[in-house]
């Protein structure tokens, strides 16, 4: 039995929406962020609730088989996970946030970035002509550059309306952000043909990206 | 006062039972590497960094744990086996027989930092064998690597086989100026980024391997000779699953015209072999052909190894080591 990690939040309903259209439908009477293990015996699935942060993990080490996560948690974690598909609804993006647009230092420049993704926000800053020092934060990024703890913020942005509601603007995409269909090396062995026939599936329903 | 009692990320004390469990093991292993006429080598833990720098195993270096000593010599904690082992025994060659069959023990320390669940100290057994060139050192190494894991992991060992180089031609045509990034596609298997630009590759992510072994170019024959190698270890150990896939070693490149990939040991030059056990995804061992790791040190020697991670496997086949 494949055991599928599902991500508790913005994720989830993305994630059952496009098995759904592909065939495969996850979904079970009870099946909800808050339920923790739940069997689909109909197509050989045990569905696991995890937080996006959690989900590497779990899938790296075993625990599951394979999982869908945003690629924002993905690439800051760094797994060794493969990724075998992009969905392409529940996309947002990892943006530059800050008062105004001069919030961004001049070349040479310095600012403080505040962000809950410590690895991207080096990676990006490493690009940029001028420096920063990354300021870590486990939530509500958008009250740093609105309160001063910081000059700019790096986030996910979806709709733009909390930004424009607190005077905020987003000053520049970094990255487009997708929910992940990804599954451990040994899995992806294990379970090769049942796993490429989902995402044969997945990409003739038009949900991959 | 108060002492913690607890350990740096990343390492682990084996206490009382497994402790004898994993001596057991490693006794018997060794008791069979010495029936099949290996003989034990003892490496020290710590080395200079300097020479290695101009081996081909740049791309581990992130991973090395490195210092000053008080002589202001860089040094390094032991994170590899082999390129010590090349190191140490391409100056003697000449005055060694070959075949040369040796093993090893002991600890590697590596920095695994972002990681989840990285393990950053590793208990590895391993063997190598020099002087065998072609298909008769690879079979022989394969078969007592698979010889000693499937006896541990009992009906639960995976082993995914591949070769260096494989997919180099197929990259190269079809990789735009930056083959190095789509091979690192190939590698994660992102179909959606690798169709636009070759079919053949796409081919080989869904299945491990193209649709006919011509579509590799120049590495066709060596595909035709992994096959039938992987036929012939199918029918020696019928308890193992073997894997073709060559996607799973699309980071490890011959051609120099492509940047070689993160996280790969880089020195391999043939076959390439990665095992896993019971439902863990972490490989538990691996090995392969790198002769070019000795025609860089000046020894024209044929050189193929292998390594298992003992404390790994032990925990993949029944509760922590």
């Amino acid at each position: 039995m494949i055991r599928l990690a599902l991500p508790k939040g913005r994720n989830l309903d993305a994630a059952l929406a496009a098995f759904g259209a592909a065939g495969i439908p996850l979904a079970v009477p009870g099946l909800s962020s808050r339920s923790l293990l739940t069997r689909n015996p109909a197509l050989g699935v045990e569905l696991l609730s995890l937080k996006d942060w959690d989900l590497p993990l779990y899938v790296s080490r075993g625990i599951a088989d394979c999982g869908i996560v945003g690629s924002d948690v993905l690439e800051e974690v760094d797994g060794d996970l493969l990724v075998l598909l992009r969905l392409r609804e529940g996309g947002c993006r990892l943006s530059l946030i800050g008062r105004s647009p001069e919030a961004v230092p001049a070349p040479g420049g310095q600012a403080r970035l505040a962000t809950k993704y410590p690895n991207l926000a080096r990676r990006f800053v490493a690009a940029q002509p001028w420096g920063a020092e990354i300021v870590e934060l486990s939530g509500s990024i958008e009250l740093a550059p609105l309160l001063g703890l910081a000059e700019l913020a790096l986030d996910i942005v979806q709709t733009g309306r909390t930004l424009a509601e607190n005077g905020l603007v987003e000053i520049a995409t970094v990255e487009e952000i997708a929910p992940c269909f990804v599954v451990n090396r040994a899995s992806y062995q294990r379970y090769r043909g049942r796993l490429n026939d989902w995402i044969s599936r997945l990409e003739a329903a038009k949900v991959a990206a | 006062m108060r002492i913690s009692t607890s350990l740096p990320t990343g390492v682990a004390a084996l206490l009382f039972e497994s402790a004898r469990r994993l001596r057991a093991t490693e006794g018997a292993l060794t008791e069979r590497l010495e029936e099949a006429g290996y003989g034990e080598v003892i490496l020290p833990i710590l080395d200079y960094v300097e020479p290695y720098e101009s081996m081909a195993v740049a791309s581990s270096r992130a991973e090395i744990y490195r210092f000053i000593d008080r002589d202001g010599e860089v040094l390094a904690l032991r994170s590899d086996f082999t390129p010590m082992l090349a190191r140490l025994l391409a100056p003697r060659l000449a005055s060694l027989p070959l075949p040369l069959r040796l093993f090893y023990r002991g600890d590697v320390v590596r920095y695994e930092a972002q990681r989840p669940g990285g393990q950053r100290e590793l208990y590895q057994l391993g063997g190598e064998l020099l002087g065998v060139p072609g298909d008769e050192g690879e079979r022989e190494i394969l078969a007592l690597f698979l010889d000693l894991a499937s006896g541990i992991a009992d009906g639960h060992l995976q082993v995914v086989l591949g070769f260096a180089g494989a997919l180099d031609a197929l990259l190269i045509q079809a990789g735009a100026g930056d083959p190095a990034r789509l091979a690192a596609a190939v590698g994660r298997r992102e179909r959606g980024a690798v169709r636009a630009s070759s079919s053949p590759l796409l081919r080989v992510i869904e299945r491990g391997v193209p649709e006919r072994p011509e579509d590799l170019g120049p590495a066709a024959a060596t595909l035709r000779r992994l096959t039938l190698l992987r036929e012939e270890m199918a029918a020696r150990f019928p308890a193992v699953s073997f894997h073709l896939d060559l996607a799973e070693f699309a980071g490890c490149h011959l051609d120099p015209r492509i940047a070689s990939g993160e996280g790969e040991r880089p020195y391999y030059d043939g076959l390439i072999f990665r095992a896993y056990a019971g439902a863990a995804a972490v490989p538990v061992g691996g090995g392969g052909r790198y002769d070019r790791l000795f025609g860089a040190l000046g020894a024209d020697v044929a050189a193929v190894g292998f390594s298992l991670a003992l404390d790994r496997l032990l925990d993949a086949c029944g509760g922590p080591a």
